[in-house]
């Protein structure tokens, strides 16, 4: 069966076992690697990309489920690097080892879109993405540099 | 153009003992592209200027730091430096302990080994730009100055650094002179990189295959059939099946990595080799494999842990220390002895990108592309594997996705070229997590039992020490063993503890070695963060049982150490220890001195975990720490560390236990070994403080007083005494 969905805002078709999980269709088909495997059971969120937007752990979900919908990786979340989320990451400099960040970043800008103006608490229950460095307290200082530039 | 080579050997002040000679060479680049000058500096008439990092970037920032000591000797303007990692040159080795240099990042060494030579090869650079601006303008070099790029002379004229490149054709002055700390532009400054890393996982080859193993949980288990090979053969992508053999890691003392485990040839794992991952990975899952599980089969937690109590209740150990007369003493004085025991587990590594290598095996001679801590294991452990010299095995190290000393074993990139070999075409090979976290090399278990007697006005007069456990160095570094007549001990169960200033008259430190065959390594910040744990935690013990405040207690026991007060004396004032604790707060005080490896530096820490009362618990609010890490090349990495590195010691504190049974490890994703969350994350109060001492080591040192801090706050909450990491959840729990 044929999965027809667009990536960062490309056309893409996968034509596969419908099984195949997404983030290794967008890896190693679509050759975009910024998206990272680290626990292939939807925990640590390595993986995260947006699906219609909301951020979705992608090593667990069924490349059908991605069937007629936009898919979001890191490197479409904005042209040059500049989305909001992106420059308060960089302006803090969160990451150490950095294999994490890219789906701390998704998990943020996701966060970002239904909570503009976040509190702690919103912060602690959407962010529960892993970061073996423990970089947690520059990317909750990054989350509300990032919502300040909205 | 035919390349002038030529090689000096830099000497002087800067270096002191051999194993820091730096030979330098000059070589003109091809086509005038780039030139040479040093084995560290390459400068283009482009005005690029290229720094090479011999530090494998695990996360601790050497990608950062160490350019930058490079690029403030050499005044270059660091918004055009480019960084390039480097391999192949006596240069690019440091010493560890007793070993032959090598490449390899580990120790918390990097800055410290090699702040000197950087600075000389900067300096000797910029040393060669100058004289041949000087003449060009036919004037004397003491008239010219750098900055930012640009020799400038008195009259304000000019010559950028790409302009004076073919100046590498210079000789290079055996000491060029170094800058005065004033002088420094880069150094001290938070200077940050940006931009996007590929990791191992991300490696593309021409003509790759994919690979996905599946191992024997047994240590010392091994295949006995695979039932379906054909069948997998005829799936999707599949172009083979390649057992793989447990092979010895050639770095360590020859087969020295599961001393008491036969190695050759015993085939621990099976992978199966796809065009794609996903494909290897779903033949894998369905491929019907038997293994046995050994020797080892009845490896269990019960049994180590009955191991561990009989080692701490020995008659003896082996003595790693002894001053005064403190079994005397202790044997006196028996109904005064103040004892206490604890006990932690074996702890796996974890990093969030799992082990993984890409490698290509031709005509005996192989190249590796992946997140390798140590170049010269992979190369050595890579050319025993394939019967090739160290210098037919080219390593590509990429950027590592954690480490945390895990991946100077390169056990999977062994794997990785099995499988390349066996199919003639180079293979990516990507552990799951599960294979990561069940065949990792653990940090090694421990307990303690510590015995005091106090002197009048409660003060430790006699102390024993003991520490039992899985000796590191008795499985992976016997050469590093400190020989006695009654046998050897292993300096890294009781590092933090027999090499402290604490004031103690009567002392006594042993130690046990309870054999595993379990495989161990290195693990961030080594036996501290057990045996500071320990030390930290009687400390805090006796000063409550003698009624005194832990903070003036600890500046007391440390009063011969002024480097030790400072820290202390810092947190304490950071934190308003002095002060009675505002309601619903709680706090905890610790120190330690860490100590590099042979003794090659010492970094002072002294940290107060703070708790608050929130409804029924306790929540970890703020972690005060206070530093003495000698000169700062970079504040803003070296605060990284101190966020991150207590971050890591909470998970280490409050989660992370790896059990044992049937010969294997029992965990084996992030839902059964968790790791902290952001919600549990405390704030931060980094306290660093200025130092006339050189670059210190830092990326370990501030891991463990953690725990310790945090059971002495525990403790003044509820009065539950804790002596068992993890801590139980329910150790959080208030009192009403």
């Amino acid at each position: 069966m044929s999965v027809k969905f667009s990536v960062n805002g490309m056309p893409a078709e996968f034509d596969g076992p419908d099984d195949v999980p997404l983030l290794w269709v967008v890896r190693e088909y679509l050759n975009l690697t910024g998206s990272k495997f680290g626990c292939g059971i939807g925990v640590c969120g390595a993986c995260t990309m947006h699906i219609d937007g909301v951020a979705m752990r992608t090593c667990v979900m069924p490349v059908m489920m991605a069937d007629g919908r936009q898919v979001t990786t890191i490197e479409g979340l904005s042209h040059n690097g500049d989305h909001p989320v992106q420059k308060a990451w960089t302006e803090l400099d969160v990451p150490q080892c950095g294999y994490c960040q890219s789906g701390m970043i998704m998990a943020a800008a996701s966060l970002l879109s239904r909570h503009p103006d976040p509190s702690d608490a919103d912060i602690d229950r959407e962010m529960t993405n892993l970061c073996r460095c423990a970089t947690y307290v520059r990317i909750r200082a990054a989350i509300y540099r990032a919502a300040k530039m909205r | 153009m035919s390349p002038v080579s030529r090689r000096f050997v830099l000497t002087g002040a800067a270096l002191t003992t051999a194993s820091l000679l730096v030979p330098i060479t000059v070589r003109a680049g091809r086509a005038a592209e780039s030139y040479e000058i040093t084995d560290w500096i390459g400068i283009a008439p482009s005005e690029d200027v290229t720094l090479a990092l011999s530090q494998p970037e695990v996360g601790q920032g050497s990608y950062t730091a160490l350019p930058q000591i490079l690029a403030d000797e050499l005044d270059a303007d660091w918004a055009r430096v480019k960084i390039r990692f480097v391999t192949g040159k006596a240069a690019y080795k440091i010493a560890f302990r007793q070993e032959p240099p090598a490449q390899k990042e580990g120790a918390s060494m990097s800055t410290t080994a090699l702040y000197e030579r950087l600075r000389t090869a900067g300096a000797a650079a910029r040393d060669v730009v100058t004289r041949a601006a000087a003449q060009s303008w036919n004037i004397d070099m003491a008239q010219c100055r750098t900055e930012n790029g640009f020799v400038i002379n008195a009259r304000g004229e000019r010559l950028s650094y790409g302009q004076l490149a073919a100046a590498a054709k210079l000789p290079l002055s055996a000491a060029p002179p170094l800058k005065q700390r004033s002088q420094f532009h880069l150094i001290g400054k938070p200077v940050a990189r940006n931009g996007s890393a590929i990791f191992g996982t991300d490696v593309v080859v021409p003509g790759m295959l994919n690979a996905a193993i599946k191992s024997a949980r047994s240590f010392t288990g091994q295949v006995t059939a695979i039932n379906n090979e054909a069948d997998i053969l005829k799936m999707s992508g599949v172009r083979a099946v390649v057992k793989l053999a447990a092979l010895a890691i050639a770095n360590e003392d020859a087969g020295s990595q599961h001393p008491r485990l036969p190695h050759l040839p015993r085939y621990n794992a099976v992978s199966v080799v796809a065009d794609q991952f996903w494909q290897a990975k779903r033949a894998l899952d369905a491929l019907d494999v038997v293994f046995d599980a050994g020797g080892a089969g009845d490896l269990s937690t019960a049994k180590i842990d009955a191991m561990l109590e009989a080692g701490l209740n020995a008659e003896r150990g082996v003595t790693a220390l002894i001053r005064g007369q403190p079994r005397e003493i202790l044997q006196h004085r028996p109904s005064e002895v103040i004892e206490r025991r604890f006990v932690l587990p074996h702890i796996a590594h974890a990093p969030l990108e799992p082990v993984n290598a890409t490698a290509s095996y031709k005509d005996g001679a192989v190249e590796i592309w992946g997140p390798v801590q140590s170049v010269t294991a992979c190369q050595e452990a890579v050319a025993h594997a394939a019967g090739c010299s160290p210098d037919d095995v080219k390593v590509n190290v990429t950027f590592l996705g954690g480490s945390f000393g895990r991946k100077i074993v390169p056990d999977y990139v062994l794997q990785a070229v099995q499988a390349s070999k066996a199919v003639g075409r180079p293979v990516k090979l990507i552990r799951s997590r599960e294979e990561d976290m069940q065949h990792d090399v653990y940090r090694p278990n421990a307990g303690g039992r510590f015995r005091a007697v106090l002197d009048d006005r409660g003060y430790p007069l006699a102390v024993h020490a003991r520490v039992a456990g899985q000796s590191l160095f008795g499985a992976v570094r016997k050469s590093w063993l400190d020989q006695t007549p009654e046998g050897a001990w292993d300096e890294s169960m009781v590092d933090g503890i027999y090499n402290q200033s604490y004031r103690l008259p009567h002392f006594l430190v042993e130690t046990v070695d309870t054999p595993l065959p379990i495989p161990v390594y290195f693990m961030r910040s080594v036996g501290s963060t057990a045996a500071v744990f320990f030390w930290e935690s009687f400390i805090s013990e006796l000063a409550q049982r003698a009624n005194l405040d832990q903070y003036a207690y600890r500046r007391n026991l440390l009063a011969d150490d002024p480097l030790a007060l400072r820290v202390l004396d810092a947190v304490a004032q950071a934190s308003g220890w002095t002060a009675p604790a505002p309601p619903n707060t709680f706090r905890g005080i610790a120190y330690n001195c860490y100590i590099g490896r042979g003794g090659r530096f010492k970094t002072y820490v002294a940290e107060v975990v703070e708790l608050a009362r929130v409804g029924g618990r306790l929540a970890i609010k703020r972690v005060f720490c206070a530093v003495d890490p000698g000169l700062v090349v970079n504040p803003n990495t070296l605060k990284a560390q101190i966020e991150g590195g207590i971050g890591f010691a909470l998970t280490n504190t409050l989660k992370s236990r790896i059990t044992f049974s049937n010969g294997g490890a029992e965990q084996s994703n992030f839902f059964d070994y968790p790791l902290l969350r952001i919600d549990e994350m405390p704030q931060i109060v980094p306290i660093v403080l200025a130092s006339d001492r050189p670059p210190q080591g830092f990326g370990e040192v501030v891991l463990a007083p953690v725990a310790p801090a945090l059971a002495q706050a525990l403790l003044s909450a509820t009065g539950r005494r804790l002596d068992v990491m993890p801590f139980p959840d329910d150790a959080f729990r208030a009192n009403a």
